[in-house]
């Protein structure tokens, strides 16, 4: 299973459009589009997931590890379209409390 | 024949009648270059002698003088053929590393296997079992239990993200600093903040462990617990036989430092039990489906009747049998009981 | 008298040389057809290192007689950027040929002795000998 990143820069925020999954095996993609994206200063990152089925352990930590890179450049991210499994994952590891998650989706353009 | 194979079969006629026309020492050591090539193409000792082979009958067939480019034919096959021969014998180096390291694994394993708790739970109260399987020979789940003198029983179950052995290495990370807070096994949640503490200074920014940790008392009845982002546990209620999650609120251990965990508890009948898992239980994937909870939650239903020790050993022995003996993930599940 | 033989390498024509030497004196110690490849094989290959990472070199090639046995050694000498790490380069696997056996691991397996000497910027220098069974 592939895992395709595709990023769009806007005007008030960057928008991350995942499709595939996220796992062991597709986490190092993420991580070299996400990790940059986290560690410049005062950005808006939006994480869309519609297109996600499943996201793994190792895929969760690329999240974790961007979210700490923004607590240290001043940005934000938040993720939205997960699906209910997706959710579900987030809830269970209490991620939810610390990452901003919105249900609706963003458009791709 | 493919394009990669025809290109290869003219460039090895080519170079063989090159060879057969100067007997250069430069065409054999075209010849040992081309061999890298052939390697590089994956193309096998078998397929070189059938190519070797069909040049020489079409140089057999415009070429009076046979018997000896025949015989000197060789000397380009022995040059190209060196090349496989080297690899071969690298082949056979890399399996005896191979082994070796296998070997080191297997010690590493044992060792790890050291660091779970050995002492049975021997109580007239309660009725305790577990099982723990690694996917490959190194496993990220960790399971702790211990008792003190008053017969109260503290148990936990935690899952390292990823597997094998970065995964094992952290685990015992958590072992030594479950050891190092004696005062708190008995409190969920005190200790679940203090070892996040601990995980928080000494882990990778990608990298976390999830971990449920309860512990029971067993004159008041009460089970108490408190997540670390991990998979709700489950609970067994007898006289209704049913099961219902657990459910609790807490982050993942190793995000941040300053993190309060809130402590649950749960009473318990006669008959009565409590499952916790990692989630590779939950995880199980049958071809790409997932397993679901009820699964999980049917298969205790048809073993309850056992002794919890024999209760996860048949649950495990029927998800791996579903699966088709394959683990993906490392699987733990752990069965606490009120027995009276 | 024993025979001595000297290349310079400094292009793949050097290198082409080298083999013919090697080879030649090879089968006049009265080495067989297989023992022949291999030899020129691992010529080829010290002369291609020369070539590739220091540019020049040279490589010696001579006959070897201790108590009755007969042998051949060759010398291959660089002043080039030597080798870092000896113990990588010598382990299976590790080199540019990526598994395929080539490599100074592969030289070491066809020859019966096999020395390295290298020091980070001034040079390397590597002697194989093997011996007529």
């Amino acid at each position: 299973m592939n895992l395709k990143v595709d990023i769009k820069e806007g005007n008030r925020e960057t928008v991350v459009f995942l499709k595939g999954e996220v796992d062991v095996y597709t986490a190092p993609t993420l991580k070299e589009s996400l990790y940059p994206l986290a560690e410049q200063k005062e950005k808006k990152i939006v994480v869309d997931l519609s297109n996600i089925n499943y996201i793994d352990s190792t895929g969760l930590g690329i999240f974790i590890g961007a979210l700490k890179a923004t607590d240290k450049s001043n940005s934000t991210i938040t993720i939205c379209g997960a699906n209910a499994r997706v959710k579900r994952l987030f809830e269970i590891t209490g991620l939810d409390e610390i990452i901003e998650i919105v249900s609706d989706q963003r458009e791709e353009v | 024949m493919e394009d990669t194979k025809l290109t290869m079969y003219h460039l090895y006629k080519e170079m063989l009648n090159n060879y057969l026309k100067s007997k250069s020492e430069h065409t054999l050591y075209s010849a040992q270059q081309f061999s890298k090539e052939m390697l590089e193409k994956d193309m096998s000792p078998e397929e070189v002698i059938s190519l070797h082979k069909s040049v020489i009958q079409e140089l057999q067939q415009m070429n009076n003088e046979a018997v000896t480019d025949f015989i000197d034919s060789f000397d380009i096959l022995l040059e190209v053929m060196i090349g496989y021969g080297l690899a071969h014998r690298e082949h056979l180096s890399l399996r005896d590393r191979q082994r070796q390291l296998e070997s080191e694994l297997t010690v590493a394993a044992r060792m790890q296997q050291s660091l779970l708790p050995s002492g049975k739970i021997e109580l007239n109260s309660v009725d305790f079992g577990v099982i723990s399987v690694p996917a490959g020979k190194m496993s990220g789940d960790y399971y702790h239990y211990f008792i003190d003198e008053q017969g109260h029983i503290g148990a936990a179950v935690a899952d390292v993200i990823g597997k094998g052995v970065p995964a094992a290495m952290c685990m015992s990370m958590i072992k030594y600093a479950i050891d190092s807070l004696p005062e708190q096994r008995l409190q969920p949640a005190a200790l679940l903040e203090n070892l996040n503490r601990v995980v928080a200074r000494n882990i990778d920014d990608d990298m976390f462990i999830t971990m449920i940790y309860g512990s029971y008392d067993p004159k008041a009845h009460r089970f108490h617990y408190s997540s670390a982002g991990h998979e709700p546990c489950l609970f067994y209620c007898a006289e209704s036989d049913t099961f219902r999650e657990l459910k609790t609120k807490g982050l993942v251990l190793g995000v941040s430092s300053k993190v309060r965990y809130e402590e649950y508890y749960q009473d318990l009948e006669p008959g009565d039990f409590i499952v916790l898992l990692s989630d590779g239980v939950t995880e199980c994937r049958i071809e790409d489906e997932f397993i679901d909870i009820k699964q999980i939650t049917q298969l205790l239903r048809k073993y309850k009747h056992l002794p919890a020790q024999l209760m996860v050993d048949q649950v495990f022995s029927e998800l791996e049998k579903i699966q088709d003996f394959k683990l993906n993930d490392d699987f733990t599940l752990l069965i606490l009981r009120r027995n009276v | 008298m024993q025979v001595q033989t000297h290349v310079d390498i400094n292009s793949e024509w050097g290198i082409v040389a080298a083999r013919q030497a090697g080879r030649k004196l090879a089968r006049e110690i009265g080495f067989g057809s297989v023992d022949q490849a291999r030899i020129t094989t691992a010529i080829s290959e010290l002369a291609r290192n020369i070539y590739l990472y220091a540019n020049k070199g040279q490589i010696h090639i001579e006959e070897l007689t201790d108590s009755g046995r007969r042998g051949i050694k060759i010398l291959a000498i660089d002043d080039g950027p030597g080798i870092k790490d000896v113990r990588r380069v010598m382990e299976d696997g590790f080199t540019t040929s990526g598994g395929l056996g080539a490599g100074l691991p592969g030289v070491k397996r066809l020859m019966d002795d096999f020395k390295i000497d290298s020091e980070v910027n001034s040079g390397t220098k590597i002697t194989v000998i093997k011996w007529l069974r």
